[in-house]
């Protein structure tokens, strides 16, 4: 569409208090299997944690003379609660994959439901890869989050409180000396996401673009070839590969820096305990072995805290792709809730442009008569294609009317709207799924013998002779130009809907087979309104009628020979294109 | 810039990236290795405290052994930032030499390797794989840090008494070894569980793609109910994977703690039977709490190494794709006319030669042989085309199919040739629309911001800027309208006078300019003459004219 050639607008991105929003529902979806998990991991970490307390104890036991009886018993009871952990913690995983797994699901789906109601000039103005992201991408982000990383950081930070709380049974005074470290590693550990979120970004960018040029090298190959490009694709390609490297060095600084902080802290907060534990146990006020309890302690705090740590930035892209995950709900929608009154379809004083540009059509009218086939031609960038948009609700007209049934096309819901409205265009998407679900779209239940006789009239042999359990698609069965176009006619036989516009639906295939395929879908398309769009005149003068557009307004119409006897654009483009 | 021979193995690919930096690397072992050496000692120094310190009341002995872990705990993470530093930056520098290497390559050998690797596995290549093989050089550095803190500490430990040692390394190889393939098997498991997750993203893919025709004929319904069931389907996956893997994970965190457990009941008993100190039993499980996090380290090492591998494999099968093109021909001076004996298609000197055919796939075949994209016995002049070098061959002889890409940039980098030269190429291709928003308008990858028009008026434009001596040009004008077509028609004819053009088509409008017609019937040429000779055979007259017979 040469009209359209605007920059794309993004579509929203959600903010922090809707992806906190998110997060609880996802948490609230499930409230069960949450507070199972949550108290399952409490509880295998709390008996883990008894292994430094008891061992306290056996200190202590030693230091008063202890049997070796009493020292096994203690021991034994410290390995029973590492075994008790072990089956706790094997409940609590369990548990929290199929929360995640339960969470990922909803969320995928819910995803889909949405994009599949989104208003389709939105869809078109953010362009389809933000939007494929969104659903693939950033869907299986989320979903690995709520499954792997989401369980482990919960069991690790649950620890590491658990692990403070026992400093704090051990001894009150060291538990708060243990807690000194912990403003500093937070203010570090803010301070390294805020910068390396758009290291981060920046590293993927640069990525996405080595990626970009290197494939275009290669799907370009030939033109470079052709036109000796080789020093251009090199001074690019080696531009791509020393921004990967500075973006990557940028972000190494930034970890450099944040994990020999982390190290420092982690052992600074042993020393600092040791050092309390020291004086104070110098001053009569612990005992040897709640000295040695909260040391040991503070060693099993860095496991876990390091583990948190690492994992920051993993969480931090989490919340990104969630973010642009609900930014999707955040399209706004317009109800279409109009019902047609018959399947009368026209245009009336329309003027219309692209977003703020300027008119493209200017006060045009054009009254299809039911069951008429009228083609519209004219130059390249006249409005055609902007007309079939409009005719087909989607685009809204700036000024004047295009309805359907007595009201306008844009307020049909599009459930209702497809019934009576099907436009067809250059772009003929091919799922990767079976020829048989490739074609039932407009009708689920429509039986072989219905599929079979559409296939015949838009001449696909092709895909009489492989069959519909045929699996089409890029990775299976390719399809060429002309037969993707065969499929969308196909489609469109079987939707048998009152309204057709054909937009340029056959240019692909070539002259001498779209002839033919015109001339079959034209008997399929008996007694329906056919309106098709052309820069070709082949249809032309088998037309009922012939609108003729230039510069956003219909210049003239009639028959063929009407056209050809009034001697203006029609019949000069006429005579072109015969190569007189 | 002399080619290097493609490394024939992942591990040449490897070895080789690592090579010019050898001695950032040395510096990186040996900062590792000193950090290893800095952080160990600290928890032999925790009983040291203990004994001489605590149970010794000795303030000042206390302070000493707490003075030498600060300081310790100081020059630790100073060396270890260091190592990672060296690793990390040659990690960064082999990012970079790979995507040169794929540069080059492409350069080399593109149109090889572009029918044997698909699209998005060329995406892929300088991303993802590129990063995964790179960052083979510092995992290798984590295992030897891992592995020296290890030694260390195992010797540390053995200070105390041989048995802890024993029991702390044969512990720490028993986790390693058990954890290791268990963590291998839960990958094999979830293999499968993988590929349904990717099947389900490309299914939402083609959701996506396919939006407009969901929503404008129907399906939408269809499509999310199926989309619901793949995604209940792998719920239910998930949940048979969630077994095995609670008990797997379950497995490598907790086994640590139970060799923690029984670290300390050893050492207790024999610090009750006064064979070590209390110190050396506070130590011995500190030790064990941290190895811990290091037969961890050594698992995930490993798993990263292997997908180093692996990406490096599916580099290097690209690089050791070669040219499909010998080009060691070395007559020089091709003149005389292009033909193609498979065909018979012959190309004249100078003028315009409009190739007429049903099928117009044969005739694109015989262009490629002409213009030397596939070999074949094609001649120019006296000579095959092959004795000719390729670069002779491509300078003066161009091909144009609307396969011909469009590289992102602005309107005047895609011409390529000065600003009054690129104009009025642009305006013998009737591309005026695009030159509309200005010289420097972007052009995307692909020309994905133009119509399919725009795109094809603008390769013409580019291809009747570079002014080749031959012109081989299939369908140039299938996107234009009639009107157009003929202006096109008599522009390209006009601006070609004089040079070789050929133009496949069975357009009247080009025929109306063309000085020879060719007919071809099943990739064979027919017959040759002028378009009005030809046309009194009413075959080529139904094929060639758009008159109603």
């Amino acid at each position: 569409m040469s009209t359209m050639a605007t920059a794309p607008d993004r579509l929203p991105v959600a903010g922090p208090a809707e992806v906190r929003r998110a997060v609880g529902r996802l948490l609230a979806a499930d409230p069960r299997r949450a507070s199972a998990v949550l108290l399952l991991y409490f509880f295998a970490a709390a008996f883990s944690v008894s292994v430094p307390i008891l061992l306290g104890k056996v200190v202590d036991g030693i230091g008063a003379g202890w049997s070796g009886a009493q020292v096994n018993l203690v021991c034994a009871v410290i390995l029973a609660c590492v075994c008790v952990q072990f089956v706790l913690s094997r409940l609590g995983r369990l548990s929290g994959y199929r929360f995640g797994e339960r969470a990922a699901a909803r969320l995928r789906e819910s995803v889909v439901e949405r994009v599949l109601a989104l208003p389709l000039v939105q869809v078109e103005r953010a362009g389809r890869g933000d939007l494929g992201t969104r659903t693939a991408s950033d869907v299986n982000v989320v979903a690995d989050m709520l499954r792997d990383n989401g369980p482990t950081v919960a069991t690790l930070v649950i620890e590491v409180v658990v692990l403070y709380v026992a400093t704090f049974v051990a001894s009150p005074l060291l538990g708060l000396v243990a807690l000194v470290t912990v403003p500093p590693l937070y203010l570090a550990a803010r301070r390294y996401l805020r910068r390396a979120a758009p290291a981060f970004l920046e590293q993927r960018a640069a990525m996405s673009e080595a990626a970009e040029t290197v494939s275009a090298s290669g799907a370009g190959a030939r033109t470079v070839e052709s036109l000796a490009l080789q020093k251009e694709r090199r001074a690019l390609g080696y531009g791509r590969g020393q921004a990967m490297m500075d973006r990557m060095l940028r972000v190494v600084k930034l970890q450099t820096d944040f994990f020999t902080f982390l190290l420092m802290i982690n052992r600074g907060q042993l020393v600092l305990v040791t050092l309390a534990a020291g004086i104070w146990y110098f001053q009569g006020g612990l005992t040897l072995g709640t000295a040695i309890a909260a040391i040991t302690v503070t060693v099993r705090i860095a496991n876990p805290t390091n583990g948190v740590m690492t994992q920051l930035g993993e969480f931090q892209q989490g919340a990104a792709a969630l973010a642009r995950i609900e930014g999707v709900n955040l399209v706004p929608t317009e109800p279409r809730e109009a019902r047609p009154d018959g399947a009368d379809l026209r245009m009336d004083g329309v003027t219309f442009g692209y977003g703020d540009g300027p008119d493209v059509l200017h006060g045009l009218s054009l009254h299809p008569a039911p069951g008429e086939r009228l083609v519209v031609v004219g130059p390249s960038g006249a409005g055609k294609s902007t007309i079939a948009r409009l005719l087909a609700g989607i685009d809204r007209p700036r000024t004047g009317t295009a309805t359907l049934g007595g009201v306008p096309v844009y307020d049909i819901g599009v459930e209702e709207l497809r019934k009576h409205v099907v436009l067809v265009t250059q772009e003929h998407y091919v799922f990767t799924a079976s020829l048989r679900d490739n074609l039932i779209l407009a009708a689920p239940d429509a039986d072989d013998d219905r599929l079979v006789d559409a296939l015949r009239r838009v001449d696909a042999r092709w895909a009489l002779d492989e069959g519909l359990d045929t699996v089409l698609g890029p990775e299976h069965r390719k399809l060429t130009t002309a037969e993707a176009q065969q499929i969308a006619l196909a489609r469109v036989v079987i939707a048998d809907p009152d309204i057709v516009i054909l937009d340029e639906a056959t240019a692909g295939i070539d002259p001498a087979s779209a002839g033919r395929v015109e001339a079959s879908l034209a008997a399929a398309l008996a007694g329906r309104t056919v309106i098709a769009i052309a820069h070709q005149l082949q249809a032309a003068r088998s037309a009922d009628r012939i609108a003729v557009v230039e510069d956003g307004r219909i210049a003239e119409a009639g028959t063929h020979d009407e056209l050809l006897a009034a001697g203006r654009i029609y019949a000069g483009l006429w005579h072109a294109w015969q190569g007189d | 810039m002399p080619p290097a021979p493609p490394p024939l193995t992942p591990l040449r690919l490897l070895l080789g990236q690592a090579r010019p930096n050898r001695a950032r690397l040395v510096l990186g072992f040996l900062f590792y290795a000193g950090a290893s050496c800095a952080s160990m000692p600290q928890l032999w120094i925790v009983g040291k405290i203990v004994d001489d310190g605590l149970i010794a009341r000795s303030a000042s002995d206390f302070a000493m052994w707490l003075a030498a872990a600060a300081a310790l705990v100081v020059a630790q993470p100073i060396l270890w930032a260091n190592g990672f530093r060296q690793f990390s930056t040659v990690e960064a520098r082999n990012q970079r030499a790979l995507v040169r290497d794929l540069t080059d390559h492409l350069n080399r050998a593109g149109t090889a390797v572009r029918d044997r690797v698909s699209a998005g596995e060329l995406l892929n290549l300088p991303s993802e794989d590129a990063r995964r093989a790179a960052r083979a050089v510092s995992d290798a550095g984590f295992f030897f840090n891992t592995l020296a803190m290890f030694v260390v500490g195992s010797a540390l430990v053995w200070s105390i008494h041989p048995l802890l040692g024993t029991v702390l390394i044969s512990g720490s190889v028993v986790t390693a070894l058990i954890a290791g393939p268990l963590l291998g098997r839960l990958q094999s498991r979830q293999s499968d569980y993988r590929a349904r997750i990717g099947d389900l993203s490309a299914h939402a893919a083609d959701i996506v793609g396919g939006l407009r025709v969901l929503r404008g004929i129907g399906g939408d319904v269809l499509f999310a109910a199926r989309y619901r069931e793949r995604s209940t389907a792998l719920r239910r996956k998930g949940y048979e994977v969630a077994g095995p893997s609670s008990w797997i994970h379950a497995l490598r965190h907790s086994m640590p703690i139970v060799f923690v457990a029984v670290i300390t009941w050893v050492g207790a008993i024999l610090a009750a039977d006064g064979q070590i100190t209390i110190g050396g039993l506070a130590a011995a499980f500190s030790f064990a709490t941290i190895f811990i996090a290091v037969s961890g380290n050594f698992v995930g090492c490993s798993q990263y190494l292997v997908a180093a591998w692996v990406a490096a494999k599916r580099i290097v099968r690209v690089l050791n794709i070669g040219p499909d093109l010998a080009d060691d021909g070395t007559a020089r001076d091709g003149r005389g006319e292009l033909r193609d004996p498979d065909s018979g298609l012959a190309v004249p000197v100078s003028g315009l030669t409009v190739v007429v055919t049903a099928e117009t796939a044969h005739a694109a075949d015989a262009c490629e042989r002409l213009a030397r994209y596939r070999d074949s016995g094609a001649l120019w002049g006296g000579e095959t085309v092959e004795s000719y070098p390729l670069a002779e061959v491509r300078a003066r002889i161009m091909l144009l199919t609307d396969e011909d890409h469009l590289f992102t940039g602005t309107l005047a980098s895609t011409m390529r040739v000065p600003e009054p030269q690129a104009r009025q190429a642009i305006t013998a291709a009737c591309a005026d629309d695009v030159a509309s928003l200005g010289w420097d308008r972007a052009v995307e990858e692909g020309g994905r911001n133009l119509s399919g028009g725009q795109r094809q008026r603008l390769r013409l434009a580019r291809a009747l800027a570079a002014e080749p001596e031959t012109l081989l040009a299939v369908e140039p004008t299938s996107a234009v309208d009639a009107h157009t077509e003929s202006l096109i028609a008599a522009r390209v004819a006009a601006a070609r006078a004089g040079r070789a053009t050929l133009v496949v088509t069975a357009s009247p409008l080009w025929l109306a300019h063309a000085d020879l017609a060719v007919w071809m019937v099943d990739g064979k040429v027919h017959a040759t003459g002028t378009h009005a000779e030809l046309l009194a055979e009413s075959a080529y007259r139904r094929l060639a004219s758009h008159s109603v017979d």
